[in-house]
């Protein structure tokens, strides 16, 4: 059996100064703060290849693919791309579930109504 | 219902171009109906009120026409503003691109609801999370 090799770098979250390890508990590498889940623009979505912005990006939502997998949406503060990213193991739960239930806590429709469905 | 907060609504820019000059109308490639291109509450319709399905065609700006994609885009999450405003982010199918736009008064709220409420409908919920708060 061939071991993953461990990845020992860290980085320094821009929003919360936090140190993280690289290396996600199940071996990927981590591209958002687990506690803060902020992120950086470093990869440009739209072209592919390095990104020459480096600003900050904000969670803004959770998706839940038809695996059933969480995606963080991240958006940049500066240009305001988006980016999506697959959910760690260690990642706040407590802010997941804020941004999970931030929609129906500023329903643009009574939600009384869907009660009688 | 009324926004909770009105006095930070900020004005939407005006239409500057028609695009699709012939028609008032466009064909919704995700259920095929046919939407107006009137939209209450919004300039700017860019998805089927319906099945709120979207399509490719803008690249870096909103408006530009300039993807060459073309593919359709369906509703993946519902995100807020911090003036309240609910936005739907599209994904695209055939080329994985991101874009996110404003509801319209006339969205399916069903639909919108179904999103919005994926997240905690899932099994694997963290409930300890959910209970310290």
């Amino acid at each position: 059996m061939s071991a993953k090799p461990i990845i020992t770098e860290t980085f320094t979250c821009v929003r919360c100064g936090l140190t993280v390890g690289a290396s996600a508990p199940d071996g990927s590498r981590r591209n958002h703060c687990p506690s803060c889940l902020h992120s950086r623009h470093v990869v440009d979505r739209v072209e592919g290849g390095p990104s020459e912005c480096g600003a900050r990006m904000t969670p803004i939502s959770i998706a839940v693919l038809r695996t059933g997998d969480w995606m963080v949406i991240h958006r940049c503060v500066r240009c305001g791309e988006l980016t999506s990213n697959p959910v760690c193991g260690d990642d706040n739960r407590l802010i997941l579930i804020r941004m999970a239930v931030r929609p129906l806590a500023q329903p643009p429709f009574p939600l009384e109504t869907f009660g009688d469905l | 219902m009324p926004r909770r907060n009105p006095s930070r609504v900020r004005p939407q820019r005006r239409k500057r171009e028609h695009h699709g000059e012939a028609g008032d109308a466009f064909r919704c490639v995700g259920c095929r109906l046919d939407v107006p291109m009137i939209a209450p509450g919004t300039a700017h319709r860019n998805h089927c009120p319906h099945c709120l399905t979207s399509l490719h065609v803008d690249h870096r700006i909103p408006g530009d026409r300039r993807a060459a994609c073309r593919g359709r885009m369906t509703a993946l999450s519902v995100t807020v503003r911090p003036d309240g405003e609910w936005l739907i982010i599209h994904h695209c199918q055939s080329c994985g691109g991101l874009s996110a736009n404003r509801i319209a008064g006339d969205d399916n709220a069903l639909a919108l609801l179904r999103i919005a409420v994926r997240p905690l409908s899932d099994t694997r919920l963290p409930v300890s999370a959910l209970l310290s708060l």
